[in-house]
């Protein structure tokens, strides 16, 4: 007879599934994937992530996904297809994203075809990517990851923009897009190469702004050392993974990497025990242990600026008296206490004893 | 193995009613695993299967309880509940020698792994039509081709009730009014005309992406009853699946076909969900009901937003209003949206124009205004209660206001925190029902007579956990539970380990 007590209210609640967007970063630093050509070819790793990319795509039909290279010099849309330069652009300067769809992709019966769309979309993108790298573009030895980010991070907002615009007058979406969050956004790094101190700023810039829009980044790092991407997963409640074996990259990804942060919810993530917090100091990029920080901005320097001004702000810093040995001053030890006739009463110092009550 | 002779409106009662040699037939083809999986799993459930899908070996049943934080063990039984009784997770029987272990079912994990990486010969993803095109069938002509079916069926179980629609509505099919007839959605009165039943209701009030599961499951029912089409079930739902998974907007070769999937496409013209050209046969469209079978929820959610997206495309037939669902690129849902807004006061608001919205609108509410694109009225005592007459339920009401709330009452809920619908509303039209109906019946099964208590707690307690107990008293020793193969499988397994 419960059905009769109404005395609890019934929440209504609709059940719908926010659509997850999941933008994958692929660094491809040609000389990284050479070294690791023995054990993963990139070609490989790309059928890889192409099944990934599927099984994300297989959790719902809202589900969507951007990939981004990461190339030595720049970083380029892979998926959906960049905008042709012939079409004239917008006078906001919006780019306007193609889906790949347009292109008439091959019909296969054996295959889904959004599937078989983004299978040819990445390849032919690959494709000219690696046309396009001239040898010139091989002396750069880093990868521009911080370019990749922010295009990943624009084109996620973009993405629940659109989602939450429709049919809003300006002033009250500006409110509720604070609370709502129309869609789960997701980066996911495939690192191969170590980290390039000179790009610290703008990686962290990119990973505070994923932080304080909620957007988990992910690592995988197939080789090198990614020691700012470590933070950056800490930083935005990532998962970063370090794969031992290369070769097993789609184990990693299907296990560690596919839940969502719905899901992440639930589960235990797959941790990486240790964080390199290092950071690397703005005058000259290197990583360093302990630097200068100017206490105006929480600029770090590795070294004592010039004239003592801040780089950054400009602010005139006063150094203390720096370099000066701290003086170290002995403790006084305490005496002994001797133990008489069993009292273990303390010495007061005044002659006589406290008199008994 | 089913209690109730009702028909399976729900693909999931009917699925979990499928013995398991049916599942494996139906996971031999990759897109019938891949529908499955997308369409019936919770989340979490989906997490699971992607992350054993290229396991080599077998996993311990224990270590999952590693992966899932301890307090959601409560979904991590539900999602494994579920992946049970459609075969797809297989766990073997507790014993002594060997802990338990759990793995995908062969043919599912096959299908699955081949649906994501592609290949293969299967053809399960539809052959395309080499023939050309005809330059008329686009997008928008499919929309408004397959709108035009599905409310025509929608008219006919709505004005059996009695409010005549605007417009001449030609009605649907004779065949299908038989199937309407048949899987008691309306039935015929004595005077000859055609009433709904309460069925009909709960049909009308669900989400289009269930009405049209609704509608083919009493097909199959209706095909497996007479057997003179020599169409087998499982085949049917599979070139089901197959249709799901097809592209909006292309062409199908029919030739490719089997003999058995060519005779169920006059049936599914009939339901709007694939067109056929008339001078040339040997070509089939699949129609946006078809190809969002699989989709869970917001692609051609409602009615409404159903009439929105296809009138939308008429009118301004040329731009792309809306490209093949999932393929849209970010705004696959912005049009798709709910229209309808209730208020504290008990008023409601609704902007649409659809006669058919308004007319089931009118099943439970007073309307006493109409605007162009809007309608008003109020949720009255009287009008809840003719409705409660006709049959349907408070929670039918309610779960119809919600699915179809307008965006911006999922605003406000979300920004202050609060359901969707005004509580107060909410509670109010569950008063009234509760003024007539006292009593709300459950199919089930009643455990008693246990050895000793302890063995009725713990089976209680596993009862509770998997989510199918209805009530239970202590005292007595006895509990009811709407299901019981899961409670059995413990109860034998708990015999065998004394």
């Amino acid at each position: 007879m419960d059905a009769v007590d109404v005395s609890d209210h019934y929440e209504v609640t609709t059940s719908e599934e926010t659509p997850s967007l999941l933008s994958i970063v692929l660094d491809t630093n040609p000389r990284a994937w050479a070294a690791l050509g023995n054990v993963l070819p990139l070609s490989k790793a790309i059928a890889n992530i192409l099944v990934f990319v599927n099984a994300h795509l297989a959790f719902s039909n809202s589900n969507q996904v951007a990939i981004i290279a990461a190339h030595v010099n720049r970083a380029v849309w892979l998926y959906p297809s960049p905008p042709t330069a012939k079409k004239p652009t917008d006078t906001s300067g919006d780019v306007q994203m193609q889906d790949a769809s347009t292109s008439a992709p091959p019909g296969s019966a054996n295959k889904f075809p959004q599937f078989a769309q983004i299978e040819a979309a990445v390849l032919a993108s690959v494709r000219k990517l690696t046309d396009e790298t001239t040898g010139e573009d091989l002396e750069t030895t880093t990868t521009q990851l911080s370019g990749a980010l922010t295009l990943a991070l624009c084109h996620i907002h973009k993405a629940s923009q659109q989602l939450s615009a429709a049919g809003t007058n300006l002033e009250d979406h500006t409110k509720s897009s604070a609370a709502t969050n129309p869609m789960k956004g997701r980066i996911l790094v495939i690192s191969v190469s170590d980290s390039e101190p000179a790009q610290y700023i703008p990686t962290m810039n990119a990973v505070f702004a994923a932080a304080h829009s909620q957007i988990a980044i992910d690592t995988l790092s197939l080789s090198g050392d990614s020691t700012f991407l470590q933070q950056a997963c800490f930083n935005t409640n990532g998962t970063f993974l370090a794969a031992s074996n290369p070769q097993g990259l789609l184990t990693y990804l299907m296990f560690g990497l596919i839940a969502d942060t719905e899901a992440r919810q639930s589960l235990i993530p797959a941790t990486h025990d240790k964080v390199d917090f290092r950071a690397a100091c703005f005058c000259h990029g290197k990583v360093v242990d302990t630097g200068f920080i100017c206490s105006i901005c929480l600029s770090i320097f590795c070294e004592v600026p010039e004239n003592t001004e801040c780089l950054t702000c400009g602010t005139k810093l006063a150094l203390g008296n720096y370099g000066a040995k701290p003086a170290v001053i002995p403790r006084k030890k305490k005496k002994k206490k001797k133990i008489v006739n069993g009292t273990v009463r303390e010495d007061t110092g005044s002659g006589a004893g406290t008199p008994r009550a | 193995m089913s209690v109730s002779n009702m028909p399976a409106l729900q693909l999931r009662e009917y699925l979990e009613r499928l013995p398991g040699t049916t599942f494996r037939k139906l996971y031999q083809q990759p897109s019938t695993a891949f529908a499955i999986f997308r369409r019936m799993l919770p989340h979490l459930a989906k997490t699971f299967v992607m992350r054993m899908l290229f396991m080599p070996a077998p996993m311990l049943l224990a270590d999952l309880d590693i992966w899932v934080k301890p307090d959601a063990k409560k979904q991590k039984d539900q999602a494994l509940f579920i992946l049970q009784a459609l075969h797809i997770v297989h766990i073997s029987p507790p014993s002594r020698e060997k802990p338990q272990e759990m793995q995908l079912t062969t043919n599912f994990k096959n299908s699955m792994r081949r649906a994501l990486t592609g290949g293969g010969t299967h053809n399960s993803f539809g052959v395309p039509s080499t023939l050309v095109v005809p330059p008329e069938i686009d997008i928008p002509f499919l929309d408004r081709y397959a709108r035009k079916k599905w409310e025509d069926i929608l008219h006919f179980v709505v004005s059996s009730v009695g409010f005549k629609s605007a417009g001449e509505v030609s009605g649907p099919n004779k065949s299908v009014k038989e199937l309407l007839i048949a899987g008691r959605l309306v039935e015929r009165r004595p005077n000859g005309s055609i009433g709904i039943t309460q069925t009909g209701f709960t049909f009308l009030l669900q989400e289009a992406n269930a009405q049209v599961w609704t509608l083919l499951l009493l097909w199959l029912e209706a095909m497996e009853t007479n057997k003179m089409a020599g169409l087998e079930a499982v085949d049917m739902l599979s070139f089901l699946f197959v249709l799901a998974s097809m592209e909006l907007g292309r062409a199908y070769d029919t030739n490719a076909l089997t003999e058995q999937r060519r005779n169920m496409l006059p049936s599914l013209v009939d339901f709007g969900l694939i067109h056929v050209p008339h001078h040339k046969r040997s070509m089939f469209f699949p129609t946006r009901l078809a190809t969002t079978l699989t989709s869970s929820g917001n692609s051609l959610r409602s009615i409404s937003e159903g009439v929105a997206a296809a009138t939308s495309a008429a009118f301004n037939g040329t731009s792309n209003s809306g490209g093949p669902p999932g393929h849209g690129p970010l705004k696959s849902s912005t049009e798709l949206k709910g229209s309808v807004v209730v208020e504290t006061n008990y008023r409601l608001y609704a902007y649409t124009s659809s006669t058919l919205q308004i007319a089931v609108l009118a099943l439970f509410s007073k309307l006493n205004m109409r605007f162009p694109d809007m309608v008003a009225g109020r949720l009255t005592r009287a009008s809840i209660r003719q409705a409660i007459q006709f049959g349907i339920t408070a929670d039918q009401i309610i779960s119809y206001l919600a699915a179809h709330a307008h965006e911006q009452m999922h605003r406000t809920a979300a920004l202050t925190n609060k359901p969707v619908l005004p509580p107060t509303v909410v509670d109010q039209i569950r008063l009234w029902q509760l003024e007539n109906e006292r009593m709300k019946t459950t199919g089930g099964f009643l455990f008693k007579d246990f050895e000793d208590q302890k063995e009725y707690l713990a089976v209680a307690q596993f009862a509770e956990e998997v989510g199918v107990l209805v009530w239970r008293n202590d005292k007595t020793g006895m509990f009811f539970a709407s299901r019981h193969e899961q409670i059995r499988d413990l109860l034998r397994n708990r015999k065998k380990a004394e």
